[in-house]
This record gives C-alpha cells, sequence and structure tokens, in this order.
C-alpha cells in the first residue's frame, strides 16, 4: 500500500460520499490543492490528517491502508451510457467481504428471479 | 524571512557548546574510551538535554525540532557516537508524542528527563531488510487484554540498554501495513532478549544490537493506538519524517566538526614558506567546505522549521537527510586530504569523523530511499 493507493481510496470515498475536492478540503481544513495532491499521492498523509479524513468519508482508518485489489477505471467499462453506475457499483463490491458480496449475489439472484415470475 | 535565533537559542547553544567541548569532546578520540559509558549520558542529563523534546508536563524541556537541531548540531561535534544515542532516543519518543495516550506520556516520558535519564530504542529494521516493510516478519496477536509479540529486529541503536523499545510488529502478515503496530516494551519484559550486539566501524560509542521477542506479553495499555487498526503505518510514515531532519542536523555537526579542525590545521602548518592556508588549492578547498556545510545547515533548519509550522515537511526532511550525509562524508574526506597523514592515523578526530560520518547515508533510510521518496512528492 503506497501513499498514491491510500490517495486513489481517499478519491473514491469522497465521490461515494458525494463530496467535491472543496467541499472536502473545507472540511478538512486544508487547501483544495493540498487535497488534490493527497489523493495524487504526492502529499504525505498523517495520522491526524486521516483519522479526521475517515470521520468525514464514514469509512474505517483500515479502509484507506488495506491493499485491496485496484479500483477498476471507466475505461475498462463497455457500459455505454450506464457506465459510471457500472463503476460505482463495482468499485463499491470491490470493498465487500466474500461474505457480503455473497450476499449482493443472492439479492441479484432474487431480483431476476421476481423479474422472471412478474413476466410469466 | 528571518533567520536570526531568538536569546533562547543563542543561550541554549551556548551553554552545550561549553558542556559538550569540556565534559564530552575529550573522550570521543581518547585511547582509554572505548564502547558505551553511562557516565557521557549523565553530563547531558544533569542539564535535562537527554530527550528535551519531552513536553514540560512531563519533566522534559518542550523544546521544538528547530531548537533541538541546534543543539543536536552541537553535540555531534563533540561526538557523533552521543549524539546517536540521544537521536535513536528522540526517535523512539515521537510515536508516543504524536499518537500516545495520557497514560502512555506518563508512563514513558519521564523516564527519560531528569538528572537519572535513561534513553530508549526505536525497533524496525528487521535480518531480511528494514525498508521493504511488505517482508517484516515481526508479528503481533491479540489475546485478552494485550497482543503476544514474537520476531526480531537488527541494528537497533541502545537495543542493549534501552530502558523501553518502540517496536513496530504487524497483527495480520496478509495486511502488514494495515495492521500495523507502534508497541512499547519494556526491557524487563519476559520474553525479551538482547541475541548479541554489533560492532560497527563508526558510531563505535553507540550500543547497537539484535533483539528477539518471544511470546512477549504487551498490555493493550502499552500499545500507541491498541485499538485503532490502520494507525501505525503512518505513525511510522511520520515519525521517519520527522527523524530525518535530525540526521541532517547531526551531519552538520560532525561536517563542522571537520572543517574546524581543517582550519585550524591548515591554518599552522607552514610549508614553501607559507601556511598551507595560503595554497590557494588548500584555501578553496576550505571555501567549498564551509559552502557545503551551510547548505547542510540552511536545510535543516528548513525541514525543522516545516515540522514546528505544522507544514509539508516530508520532501525538506528527506532533502535535509540526503544533501546533510553526503555533503558530511565529503567535509570529512576533504579534513582528511588537508591533514594528510595525521587523519589517515587511527586515534586521530578526524580518521575517526571519517568513520562516524560514513553511516549518516544508511540510517533513518537509505539515500535511495529518501530518492525515492523526493520523486514520489514531484
Amino acid at each position: 500500500m503506497s501513499f498514491k493507493q491510500i490517495g486513489r481510496k481517499l478519491q473514491l470515498a469522497r465521490e461515494e460520499k458525494g463530496m467535491s475536492q472543496e467541499q472536502l478540503a473545507r472540511a478538512l481544513g486544508c487547501s483544495q490543492s493540498a487535497l488534490s495532491n493527497y489523493e495524487k499521492g504526492k502529499r504525505r498523509l498523517y495520522l491526524s490528517h486521516l483519522e479526521k479524513l475517515s470521520e468525514i468519508l464514514d469509512k474505517p482508518l483500515e479502509y484507506f491502508m488495506e491493499n485491496n485489489r485496484p479500483p477498476v477505471e471507466k475505461e475498462h467499462l463497455l457500459g455505454g451510457d450506464r457506465s459510471d453506475q457500472f463503476l460505482h457499483l463495482i468499485n463499491i463490491i470491490y470493498q465487500l467481504s466474500d461474505e457480503q458480496i455473497r450476499e449482493v449475489l443472492s439479492y441479484i439472484e432474487y431480483i431476476k428471479w421476481k423479474e422472471k415470475r412478474g413476466g410469466q | 524571512m528571518d533567520f536570526s535565533l531568538n536569546t533562547r537559542q543563542k543561550e541554549l547553544v551556548e551553554m552545550v557548546r561549553e558542556l559538550v567541548n569540556s565534559e564530552i569532546k575529550p573522550y570521543l578520540v581518547s585511547s582509554s574510551a572505548s564502547g558505551f559509558d553511562w557516565e557521557l549520558i549523565r553530563q547531558l542529563a544533569v542539564h535535562n538535554l537527554v530527550c528535551p523534546t519531552v513536553p514540560e508536563e512531563y519533566g522534559g524541556r518542550g523544546l521544538d525540532r528547530l531548537t533541538m537541531a541546534l543543539l543536536m548540531e552541537e553535540i555531534a561535534a563533540a561526538h557523533p557516537g552521543v549524539a546517536a544515542v540521544i537521536a535513536a532516543t528522540l526517535h523512539a519518543v515521537e510515536p508516543i508524542l504524536l499518537a500516545g495516550s495520557n497514560t502512555q506520556k506518563e508512563k514513558f516520558l519521564p523516564e527519560l528527563t531528569g538528572k537519572d535519564a535513561g534513553l530508549a530504542a526505536f525497533a524496525l529494521t528487521e535480518a531480511s531488510g528494514g525498508s521493504d516493510l511488505s517482508i517484516m516478519r515481526t508479528c503481533a496477536v491479540r489475546k485478552g487484554q494485550g497482543f503476544y509479540l514474537n520476531g526480531s529486529k537488527d541494528y537497533v541503536i541502545n537495543a542493549p540498554i534501552a530502558s523501553w523499545i518502540a517496536v513496530i510488529g504487524a497483527t495480520s502478515m496478509e495486511q502488514k501495513k494495515a495492521s500495523m503496530r507502534v508497541f512499547l516494551l519494556e526491557q524487563n519484559s519476559k520474553g525479551f532478549s538482547i541475541v548479541r550486539q554489533r560492532e560497527t566501524s563508526g558510531l563505535d560509542y553507540a550500543p547497537i544490537g539484535e533483539i528477539s521477542f518471544e511470546n512477549v506479553f504487551i498490555e493493550e495499555d502499552n500499545v500507541i493506538k491498541g485499538q485503532k487498526a490502520g494507525s501505525g503505518y503512518l505513525l511510522l510514515t511520520q515519525t521517519f519524517d520527522r527523524g530525518r531532519a535530525m540526521v541532517g542536523a547531526i551531519s552538520v555537526g560532525i561536517a563542522r566538526a571537520a572543517l574546524e579542525t581543517a582550519l585550524e590545521f591548515a591554518e599552522n602548518r607552514v610549508q614553501f614558506g607559507t601556511s598551507i592556508k595560503n595554497h590557494q588549492a588548500v584555501a578553496f578547498s576550505l571555501a567549498d567546505m564551509a559552502t557545503r556545510v551551510e547548505m547542510a545547515r540552511l536545510m535543516t533548519y528548513k525541514a525543522c522549521w516545516l515540522i514546528d509550522q505544522g507544514g509539508d515537511y516530508c520532501k525538506a526532511s528527506a532533502m535535509a537527510k540526503v544533501v546533510g550525509s553526503e555533503i558530511a562524508q565529503q567535509v570529512t574526506c576533504a579534513a582528511a586530504d588537508i591533514l594528510g597523514a595525521r587523519g589517515y592515523e587511527k586515534g586521530s578526530l578526524i580518521e575517526q569523523l571519517v568513520r562516524d560520518a560514513r553511516v549518516l547515508s544508511t540510517i533513518e533510510g537509505t539515500n535511495n530511499i529518501q530518492r525515492a521518496v523526493i520523486a514520489s512528492q514531484l
């Protein structure tokens, strides 16, 4: 886990929360350019910063530190107009545990089953 | 921009310079002095100078980084080995100052203050390496109200004599960085042992050792942010970013001592009817040495100033360490050239300083690691 990866996760968490860089920077008490450098991994994030960020973004500290698979980029998707939605969904799923992924899959199976039943 | 020091800083520097020159420097190359001796630490302890960054409420002097760097230059100019022992203690204290609980501060900090001050150590490097944390083996397993620590650390300055050691370990071998913690281990802990004391070519005064932990139980109260997984790695990087500026200060001290020695020798040494300082080759060499010492000093001051201001000091600190350590090596070697055979003689001050300066590009993260840190921020 490098500071670049921590920064990428910070960006994902911010986007998930629906905050702009400017809004998060204001909440953190730093400039927007400093936050941008945190997200690019060009500026060191220290414990006190990340503790505050984890509070603002409702993520545990480990979320930023765990070495998960790299996030999917938009250009990897073939979702047409829905690629933004797909990207958001996939990146949320990436952060889930195996158990949670099984639950999500069974819920998808349930939705498909319901649709099929309604169509009959 | 104001480069002047305040009255308190000037008085402290003067007091420490006088103290170390009379009580500590004579032992640097004394034939009777070899290896660690508490007596030199006691000289500093009398003036509460073993760990002066400890806040006043815990018995210390509460010095900021810049003032500490000024004092570190003086100590290193007199005795680099003593400076290394003090720097290792400052390093161990850093995680507690940054994120320790009040209980941890009350328990561990006062031990390093006052006339009976002890020393502390910081243990990260293992036999397999120090910079690549992914191959770190020291692990801890949570059980009950604490953790069982297993593993070993090597090349730990102060390890054989420290009252306590800040040990870096992980609680998950799969997610090492995410599970890293700082464990505060007391010297008398059951299962802790000193495997061997390392002999090094420089800094002979500093006791450097390999240590091991076999099911050492560490109460949660002695683990920094024990409840909070994910905090250790950030704490570690911040500790190093601050510690590197102090290596810059040690480098300045060693380089200055070499420059002063070379200058004095050049003024008194007569060749071809005049002092060798009047020969342009020697004069230019001295000029380059003085310029380099000033460059290293200013970069160290800037890094320390940024730390004190709560600024972004990571890059400045790494730069101060790279520049300082390389300048210390260049200046000590240039001084040895001016002193000729006398600079090569075992037991001479310059010969000692050349050996002491050599390690500066290795400790606190090698200079190549510093360059990687700097490059990542460009």
